[in-house]
């Protein structure tokens, strides 16, 4: 029986549909002003009517088909034992060839409007990373399944019957929604929107009879204020949780963990153990007091967008250690962090301090007449409190330990990263001493990881010389191309 | 040129702040210095003509350039000596560089981590006879390891080498 992936394949039709019309939709929203502009400029010209309106938006529609057809047409691919080839491009045909073994990630996506299509997009990030992204914007499903189980076996297989070892619970998935980095993301969304509405409230206002049930107390109407904004802000973090991660089932099969989530646009993503460089747990300020984290596993190159991040969420009840004994098998963990030296408080107090009284002196060249002497001087305590404090809650929080193989590195302030890593995994290192470090006999030491640079500062030199020394051995024995099996 | 390269298991290996560094060519100290001169001259230059109005500043715009032309030549002083003080060697599994001069850097880039390896010169270093070499990782964005001041000749064979470790380190890992 002939292999149907070897005969060159075609996007479905039903995808070329659902491409002209989210690329008119990303097209019209990019050129929004232009659109506006143009538009208005149309409205002002007596010569063109609706005839010639709608002559002009057949021909443009005819155009988008004509193109459309052009790209389905010369977009296909093949398997060519284990290479995937691909060819496409409107004007330029280019040709894309990906070996099995370059495979670093599968990830499939199933948008609810191609569900009754049985269409997915599926993506291959090779292991030069996410910038080098391969997507077929819409294929069958079980085309997708069999290239996956080709270039990547065991990477999308139903996995129906293999029990998950994780899964996300309601409380888990409501927690990860109000204490994940949504809140900021929904908050940055909002911002445009603040002006607006404030102009909208200030022309409305006095027709409404507000002032009759509102509070007339000023610092209760801006404490309403803050809270309703925090509760809309709360809402939508938790509504892109739930968007993103409902239904997630973390399943580990054949080597790989492979994450099946989302309300309405299913998602699945597989992560190759051996191509798992770093582990990072990560725990808000909010995700403190309430005592949920989360976990990025970070390949090489890896995407920049936490939406297409290995993510496992809303991890409650100290499952991080089952978690990352399954991520990185072999890891214990460690009994203690070991602290950064005293030297290293002394420098961020020195840094705060210097940040603090610029402040202070800019709010002294602004403010200078309008606030009496009591509250410049409790304003100066109070940023001196906040100085030390916070010297001393980063100095606190910043940690290292190395157990068996792997080293732990933890920073932050009101929340916390741990990036756990084997030793073997390094990229480069790189000692650095200030003057100041020289004196002590301190150094700072950088690790370069595949997802970026992590500082470890002021430890003693021989430490630090003596890390890098152990992960320059470690780095030795390893490879960056992991071959197969 | 002299390389650690000793066969593995042969001897103990040299700590990372035990090797023995290698200086890089002595034209890179003018070369960075002169670099770092016309940067500054830049700035003195546009101080000594910005346009100031009835400015109280403009009593002390000597005082300004002056001040600015002193920054600039202790920049260039301290490129200078910072330049005298750089050194690299490449050691059986790894390069390892050494720079900074206020803030010391000793930078350590496994072997096995290198992808692919530039030679790259601009016009004032082509005229002191000096080239830079750029080594990249899989992982980095840019280059992971950046050597200046390395004459010609010198470059070229240091590529041939990691190029020759590269190939190697490859054939070990395919079969």
């Amino acid at each position: 029986m002939s292999d149907p992936l070897a005969e060159w394949q075609r996007l479905s039709p039903w995808a070329m549909v659902s491409l002209l019309l989210t690329q008119a939709a990303a097209q019209g929203r990019q050129h929004l002003p232009l659109l506006l502009g143009a538009g208005a400029g149309l409205t002002l010209l007596d010569a063109i009517g609706w005839r010639e309106l709608l002559l002009a938006g057949g021909g443009a529609l005819c155009l988008a088909l004509l193109l459309a057809w052009r790209y389905y047409r010369r977009f296909r691919f093949r398997l060519e034992d284990d290479v995937l080839v691909i060819h496409s491009g409107l004007f330029e045909q280019r040709e894309y060839k990906l070996a099995a073994h370059h495979v670093q990630q599968i990830a499939t996506r199933q948008p609810l409007h191609m569900r009754p299509f049985g269409v997915v997009e599926w993506q291959v990030v090779p292991l030069a990373g996410d910038a080098s992204r391969i997507t077929l914007p819409g294929i069958r499903q079980a085309i997708a399944e069999a290239l996956s189980e080709r270039l990547s076996p065991f990477a999308l297989t139903p996995q129906a019957a293999a029990p998950a070892h994780y899964v996300l619970t309601a409380r888990g998935l409501l927690l990860h929604g109000l204490t994940s980095r949504s809140v900021v993301v929904a908050a940055a969304m909002l911002s445009p929107l603040i002006r607006p509405l404030e102009r909208w409230l200030h022309d409305i206002a006095p027709s409404l009879a507000w002032r009759d049930w509102l509070p007339t107390a000023p610092l209760l109407l801006a404490a309403l204020a803050i809270l309703a904004v925090l509760a809309v802000v709360l809402l939508l973090s938790v509504i892109a949780a739930v968007w993103r991660f409902f239904g997630y089932r973390l399943v580990e099969h054949g080597g790989r963990q492979i994450q099946t989530s989302g309300l309405l646009q299913r998602q699945r993503q597989s992560l190759t153990l051996s191509r798992l460089q770093v582990v990072e747990c990560v725990e808000t300020g909010p995700g403190r007091l309430l005592g949920c984290g989360y976990l990025v596993c970070h390949q090489f190159g890896g995407a920049g967008d936490e939406g297409r991040r290995f993510l496992v969420p809303g991890i409650t009840g100290g499952e991080q250690r089952r978690l990352l004994a399954a991520l990185w098998p072999g890891l214990s963990w460690p009994a203690e962090l070991i602290r950064v030296s005293r030297h290293y408080r002394r420098v961020l107090l020195l840094r705060g301090g210097l940040l603090g009284g610029l402040l202070l002196a800019g709010s002294g060249a602004l403010l200078d007449a309008t606030l009496p002497d009591w509250q410049w001087l409790l304003l100066a305590a109070a940023v001196v409190a906040l100085v030390v404090l916070g010297a001393w809650h980063r100095w606190h929080c910043q940690g290292w330990a190395r157990s068996g193989d792997y080293l732990w590195v933890r920073h932050g302030l009101f929340g916390l990263r741990t990036h756990v890593f084997a030793l073997h995994k390094a990229i480069a290192v790189d000692v650095r001493q200030s003057w100041f470090q020289r004196r002590r006999g301190l150094a700072t030491l950088h690790l370069h990881l595949a997802h970026g640079r992590v500082a470890l500062p002021f430890i003693e030199h021989a430490t630090a010389l003596a890390l890098a020394d152990e992960l320059l051995v470690a780095c030795a024995s390893g490879s960056v191309v992991e071959l197969p099996d | 040129m002299t390389h650690s390269d000793q066969p593995v298991g042969a001897e103990p290996r040299q700590g990372l702040g035990e090797s023995p560094l290698l200086p890089l060519s002595p034209r890179l100290a003018p070369c960075l210095a002169l670099h770092k001169a016309a940067s500054w001259l830049v700035v003195v230059l546009a101080v000594a003509w910005m346009p100031l109005g009835d400015a109280p500043l403009l009593a002390w715009r000597a005082w300004l350039v002056a001040g600015v032309a002193g920054c600039g030549a202790l920049g260039v002083g301290l490129a200078w000596c910072e330049a005298r003080r750089r050194a690299y060697t490449l050691r059986e599994h790894d390069i390892v560089q050494r720079r900074g001069l206020l803030v010391q850097r000793l930078q350590a880039l496994p072997l096995v981590r290198l992808q692919h390896i530039e030679t790259r010169s601009n016009p004032l270093e082509r005229c002191f006879g000096l080239v830079r070499l750029a080594c990249f990782t899989a992982g980095g964005r840019g280059a992971d390891l950046l050597i200046e001041g390395l004459p010609a000749a010198q470059a070229e064979l240091l590529k041939q080498q990691l190029l020759d470790r590269l190939a190697s380190a490859s054939r070990e890992s395919s079969t």
